[in-house]
This record gives structure tokens, sequence and C-alpha cells, in this order.
């Protein structure tokens, strides 16, 4: 962690799947992000609370409390403006994807995805750039 | 032999036999009284003044005698004979006009037209207070009927009765859904004209051989030309008393769609594979040679591409199918058209049920495609279970249309917002009782959707759940008619191999009319057929066929003027090939009936080789069928036949070809039994007493009769 540093864009990745966690954590770093990472959606909001990261790759499918929710309690707080969303789920329907965004998500991308599609949606969400419009047309709402 | 003869020939004969006695008698009395004078001289002086007088007296008796013949014909053998027509047809065909107008002409009868006026008054009246109180009882049966017929016809699956032979007895609006596309189903007709046979007979057999009317068969069958295929139950009916194998029932459901779904879920479960595995495989292999890599002297070959490129096709086949898969899992469902306001209206219902306020703010008028019952299950469900954790109190719900196909439903209450953690794991509960395991999640998954919180003011609370399919409601259409045809007699109906021999009532006829641009076959066209037909002595409204043809030139104003048919009406109609195939199907199997048929059937028959069918059905004509029933001397126009038996053409319908067909049947109907009342009960004896009255019919009906009965 090279949190004394303070140009560097700090990522907090919630997954509990360890073998995506150690790739993520990985591609951030090299992209010159200061990365962290929690397992379990439990604490996730506390620690978002205490460390403040610019963006959260959430994970939808968590033990405990599901990565809607976390965003949901983010959202809510009015203190937690500034941090930026990414959401991360395996299934990745065009539904789930509108109920990511209403729930707050800058981004929403389903796995599996490809690395350069996960820089484009991170340097986008990172940048302020709005969401592309999100629809429920069957099959068209697709991220990555 | 003389009892065969007419009256008035009978008369006439009777007369001239007066005539050629008398002047005989006239002549041999004079004989003998000359052969009596004593003087041969005056003998010879006699005979040429006896001979001139007797000549002069002939000539007078003959002429006096003619004088009283023709009296007499013309006010006693004509009158009786009209009185006699007039008076069967009242019998047989019920007719209810007075006989005022033969009376009339009966006047020299004396007391005979008065006593059949009372006696033909008095038959009218008994018949019509049988007919009332018949009436009286029947009504009540009706409306039984009529409930019964309602139901029946609101069935959602097609409902057939067949005979043993497949031909139909009974059907209701939906099979005629089912069966219709280009031909409707009609009564009489054989049910094998509109199923593939296969699995029709196979079913009646299984059950037929079984012999356990309890017992149903489920089939799987299709359309003739394939284009649609149903799920169907076959039930034997109780054999009848009277012996003879026993008619079944079909139910029909449209499985076509249902077969597409799953032949593309099919095809894109075995596409996943397809795709998946070859990149796993590979995948497995390259990982594979990867880990045996450090035992491996010498070089090491760069293996990342391989692997990136195998993942990378995974990754691609798995985003895709799971687009494609998101995209028809409705498709799945069964899923129907759903009218917003109705929506709208059963949660109204169900939110009071539950004792819960609803308020509906107004929307544009949408067609969602919903599983109703689930949908206002789950909203009911959702709002019981906020008021019970005191979270709401009074509901407002919306209906949002978007831009794309869909819609969203916006339920939104006074209280608190509902966290999506909580409202997640609700959606794993049970509806109610009244829904069995039916969960919340499983709901949203029929439908391919999802449930979430919305932000709203302070003090409210909302969740947002996507419909997929919607779309802006036209007017609503009027009602379907929906009605079932039956006639259950036919299931106990004779059956004769030969038209000949099959008695009137047992025939099938399909009455007919054309209209055309001209009066001569040869040069001119069909522009318009129409034709209704009859069934075990019943006109079946619902079995019409009425259809303007393109002659292909133009109408002379003439013919426009007789028919009404203009160049614009028939503009785009189809040419007389089609709808003249469209008719052979119609009047398959039943005798032809038109009135002057010859003319029809010569524009028929000239069309043959360009519709590819032949017009062999046995024919028959009402002007010759007048003619034996009323006598050469009618007249036998169909204005004429219609008004003398009792039957009124609506103004409006008066050489329309539909009108004249109508006229044509109903007259028909009313001289059948006329034709029994003399003795003609099969369709042969019509047929060669048609033939002693009318050169015409050796023409249409071909040298031997034709067999069109089914066996």
């Amino acid at each position: 962690m090279n949190a004394d540093t303070p140009d560097r864009k700090r990522i907090l990745v919630v997954e509990d799947e360890d073998n995506i966690a150690i790739a993520l954590d990985y591609l951030m770093t090299r992209e010159g992000y200061e990365q962290h990472r929690i397992a379990s959606g439990a604490g996730a909001v506390d620690l978002i609370r205490k460390m403040r990261p610019d963006l959260v790759l959430l994970d939808v499918m968590l033990p405990e409390v599901s990565g809607y929710e976390i965003c949901q309690n983010v959202r809510m707080d009015p203190e937690l403006e500034g941090v930026k969303i990414l959401m991360m789920t395996a299934r990745g329907s065009a539904m789930e994807r509108r109920k990511g965004l209403a729930m707050g998500a800058d981004g929403f991308i389903s796995k599996p995805f490809e690395l350069k599609a996960l820089r484009a949606e991170v340097r986008r969400i990172l940048s302020g750039e709005p969401a592309p419009e999100a629809k429920a047309g069957p099959g068209t709402a697709r991220h990555g | 032999m003389v009892e065969r003869l007419s009256l008035r020939l009978r008369i006439l004969l009777f007369f001239a036999a007066l005539a050629v006695g008398a002047v005989a008698a006239l002549g041999l009395g004079l004989w003998f009284a000359v052969q009596r004078a004593a003087d041969p001289a005056l003998r010879d002086t006699l005979v040429p003044v006896v001979v001139q007088g007797v000549i002069i007296a002939a000539f007078m008796i003959v002429a006096l005698v003619v004088w009283v013949w023709y009296l007499f014909d013309t006010n006693v053998a004509r009158a009786i004979d009209r009185l006699a027509r007039a008076i069967r047809a009242r019998t047989h065909a019920e007719i209810d006009r007075d006989l005022t107008r033969e009376a009339e002409g009966a006047r020299y009868l004396g007391d005979l037209a008065p006593a059949a006026q009372e006696v033909t008054r008095s038959l009218a009246q008994t018949r019509n207070a049988l007919a009332e109180s018949v009436a009286r009882e029947t009504t009540r049966l009706a409306a039984e009927k009529a409930r019964l017929e309602t139901l029946l016809a609101d069935v959602p699956v097609g409902v057939l009765l067949c005979t043993a032979e497949h031909q139909l007895v009974f059907y209701n609006g939906q099979a005629v859904d089912l069966l219709g596309s280009g031909q409707a189903p009609g009564l009489d007709r054989n049910l094998l004209d509109y199923l593939r046979e296969g699995p029709v007979r196979h079913a009646y057999q299984r059950l037929f051989d079984a012999g356990d009317a309890d017992m149903a068969s489920d089939l799987l069958c299709a359309t003739a030309n394939g284009a649609r295929i149903f799920a169907g139950r076959m039930r034997v009916l109780r054999r009848r008393e009277a012996g003879g194998a026993p008619g079944y029932v079909l139910t029909l459901r449209d499985v076509t769609q249902d077969l597409a779904a799953h032949a593309s879920r099919d095809a894109l479960l075995a596409e996943i594979f397809e795709r998946v595995r070859r990149p796993a495989a590979n995948l497995q292999t390259v990982i594979g040679v990867l880990s045996e890599l450090p035992d491996r002297p010498g070089g090491k070959p760069d293996l990342s591409a391989a692997m990136l490129d195998e993942v990378q096709a995974l990754t691609r086949a798995i985003t895709d199918l799971g687009a494609r898969y998101d995209a028809i899992q409705t498709d799945w469902r069964p899923l129907v058209q759903t009218r917003s306001t109705d929506l709208m209206d059963s949660l109204k219902a169900r939110f009071g049920a539950e004792g819960l306020s609803l308020n509906v703010t107004d929307g544009p008028a949408l067609i969602v495609q919903v599983d109703g019952f689930e949908i206002v299950a789950l909203l009911g469900w959702l709002a019981g279970r906020l008021a019970t954790e005191g979270l709401a109190q009074g509901f407002e719900i919306a209906l949002i249309e978007e831009d794309g196909p869909g819609a969203v439903l916006r339920l939104e209450w006074v209280g608190t917002a509902l966290p999506v953690g909580r409202l997640d794991q609700w959606l794993t509960e049970q509806l109610g009782p009244d829904t069995g395991e039916l969960t919340a999640r499983a709901v949203l998954q029929t439908h391919g959707t999802e449930i979430w919180p919305e932000k709203t003011e302070p003090g409210c609370g909302a969740v947002a759940m996507p419909i997929r399919a919607a779309r802006r409601a036209g007017r609503r259409p009027p009602p379907i008619a929906r009605a079932v045809v039956y006639d259950f007699e036919l299931l106990s109906k004779a059956r004769n191999a030969a038209v000949a021999d099959a008695r009137l009532e047992d025939l099938t006829y399909v009455v007919f009319d054309t209209e055309t641009t001209g009066l001569s076959p040869a040069s001119d066209s069909i522009v318009q057929i129409a034709a209704v037909r009859l069934v075990n002595g019943r006109r079946l409204e619902s079995e019409v066929f009425d259809t303007l043809v393109d002659p292909g030139r133009a109408i002379p104003p003439l013919s426009t003027d007789v028919h009404g048919i203009t160049d614009s009406m028939v503009r785009g109609a189809p040419r007389i090939e089609a709808v003249g195939a469209q008719f052979h199907r119609f009047a398959q199997g039943a005798v032809l009936v038109a009135h002057n048929a010859p003319f029809d059937m010569e524009f028929l028959r000239r069309n043959e080789a360009g519709i590819g069918a032949r017009f062999d059905n046995p024919v028959l004509d009402t002007v010759l069928l007048s003619a034996v029933v009323f006598g050469q001397l009618e007249e036998h126009s169909l204005d004429a036949l219609t008004a003398r038996l009792g039957i009124t053409i609506p103004e409006e319908a008066r050489h329309t070809a539909i009108g004249d067909t109508i006229a044509t049947a109903d007259a028909f109907l009313k001289l059948v039994p006329m034709l029994k009342a003399r003795g003609l009960n099969t369709f042969g004896e019509v047929l060669s007493e048609v033939r002693r009255h009318g050169r015409l019919l050796k023409d249409i009906n071909a040298p031997e009769t034709k067999d069109t009965s089914r066996g």
C-alpha cells in the first residue's frame, strides 16, 4: 500500500473470489492505482467510510451482504458522495444492470470481461464521464 | 293408367268422347230412320240430305262440346288443379298465406274453394297454436342451450365432435381459428381434410380397441399442410344402443409456438456446449503443457498467447450466448397480452382484499405481456409485507411507458424507504397460501425482470419493476363473435354409398349463385360467387361462401345495373382460378343446387382447367323442381317461386348473389317436403322425375350419377 502517494487514485476491490482478486490486484497496481481488497460484504461499507476510495470495484454476489446493498448504503451516505462504484456480476442480465445503476452504481460490468474493457471502464468512471444510457431492451444493455 | 293422367287431360278426353259419341249417336239414329223408309226411291233422295244434316249437326255438336269443355277446363279443371297445389303447398311447405287468390279463380266450384279456405285457415291456426306452445316450451330449453353454447364457445381450446367416419358434427370458434387457415371447417365435412390422418386414426383405433368410454388418448397432430402443430386429446363417445361405431370428441391446442420455443432453446443449449467445449478443452491442454515446462530442458515456448486466445473465445461465447439466452427466455413462459387497465383493476381488488388502499396514477393505456395473476400476487404480497413491517400505509401505483419495447411498474408508498438488502431477502419467500410454493424471485424470473427500491421524496418509499414487453393499446377490438356450430343428428345419420339411393334429407347441399359480366358463358366471366351449405335440412348461418371475383376485364354497365357490382369493387379481388378452387373445396361432397343451374354450371365448367378441379357434383335445378311441384304452366322465376312459397327476400338483398342464394336455399328447403309428398323420396327418384320435366338437366348431370358421399 502506498497511501502516502497523494496523486495515486485509490481502488477498493470487494470480491470474495481469491483468483479474480489476485488478478485485479496485479492489474490495478500495474495501471498505477493504489489497490485494496476486502473479501466479505459485511465490513465493506465501514471500510469505504474509513479509507474513502476513489473507486469501489464491487462484486454483486457476496456472502452476507449483497453488492446492491453496499451500493445503496454508500449512496445513502452523503459523506461518501465522491466515491465511484463499478459493479461486477457473473450473471449480468440487462435487468441486473438496470438494478445496479438504479442503486447508484456508476458502471456495471459482466464477468467474464476482457481486461481491455475493464481498464477502459475504470478510466471512464474515474474521469467522471457519465454511464451510457441504461435501457431495458432485451440483450442490449451489456457492458464489457 | 287413366289415374296417371292429369285431371285436365282426363276431362279433355271425356269431352272428346262425348263429342264423338254424340255425333255417332246422331248419325246412327238417322241411318236407322232412313233405313226404315219403305220407298227405296225416297231412301235414295233422303241419304245425301241426311248426310249433309249429320255433318252440319256434327260440327255444331263438336263446337258446343269444345265450348263447354273450354268453360269446364278454365273454370273447373284448372281451378281444381290450382286449388289442389295451393292446398298441398300449405300442407307440406307450411305456408300461411290465405287461399283468397286461388279461391277467386275457383268461384264456379261452388262451396269447394270456401271449404278449402276454411280447411287451410284452420290448419294454419292449429299449426300456429301448436307452434306457439312448442315455442313456449322450447324457449326455456333454448335459453339453457344458449348458456351451454356460450360456455363451449369460450373454452380456450378448439373442441370438435366427429362421427366414427371423422365427419364433423360440432365445432367451436376456437376450432375455426385453429383449422381455418384458408378454409373454415364445416358441418358434415371430414376432419381428415384439415388434419393429417395418421395420428387421428391411430388414436381413434387405440381408444376403440380399448372400449373404455372413460379413457382418453393424447395425440400430437399437424394440419394437412403441416403449417401448425396441435396437442390434442381424444375421447370416444359412449357406444350407441343402435350399434355402429361411436363418434369422438377431440380437443386441440396450438403448440406450434411452444415447439418452436423448445426448438430454439434446444438449439441454444447445443450451441453452448459446442462453443464452450472446444476452448475449454484447448485450455486444458495448454495449461497441462505449461505445468510440465520446468521439467523440460531447452527452450520454453510462449504459450500465453495461445491461452489468451482460448480464453477470449470462451469469454465471447459465454457473453454472446448469455445475451441470447437473456433475449429469448421470456418466449418460453406462458405470458399473456394484458391490458394495463385490467391489470390495475386486479391490483386494486387485491390490495382491497388485503385491507390496503391503492391509488392508480393515470397513464397511457398499454398492453403488457405478463402473467397477470403472478404479477398481482407479487405486488399484493409485497404491499402486505411492507404494511405488516410498518414501513408503508397508502400505496400508489403507476405503469410508466419507456422509449423501447418495455414499461416500468412503480409502486410508491407513504412511509419508510425499503433497503435493497431487505427486499432481496424477502424475494426468496413464498407469496402465500393461494400460490403454493411460488416465490417472488420465481415470478421475476418468469418475467425476465428484477425489482429494486427507487429514490423518492423523504417520508416515502418506492420500488420499480420493469416489464419487458409493452406497447400502446389500440382501440379495444370488437368482441370476436364466438359461436359453436353443431348438429348432433348427424351422429346417427345413415350414409348411403350412392347419391341416387340417398334420401333427400340425408344429402348435403351447396346452394349457390353466380353474378357475371354478361349472359354468354363463351365470352363473359364470373364476378361473384355466393353459396350456403344445407346440412340435415338446415341452412347453416355460419357456413357461407361469398366472394367477389376479378374478371380481368371491364364489367359492362348493363350488367352492373343488374347486380350492382362495379369495376372498382372487383379491383384487387382474387381471380376465378383461386376463387373457383376455394368454392370447389366448399362444395366438396355436396349436391350443387342453383336456380337455373345450367347457366351457373356452364360458367364454372368453362373454368375447370384454370381451377384445376372438376365440378362433377350431382346438380339440382330449382326451376325444374318448381316445375315438378307446381306444374309446367306456372311461372318459375325466383321471385315467383319464393312468392308462392311465402319467402320474402329483403329489398337490399334482392339480386345480390348472397340474397338470391339464401332465397333459393330457403325455397329448396320448402320444396323438399313437397317432393316427398309426391312420393319422390330419394335423389334418384327426383332426378328421373325432373328429367321428365326438363331437357336441361341431362346436360348438367353426367350420364351416370356420381358417387360423392363419403362411405
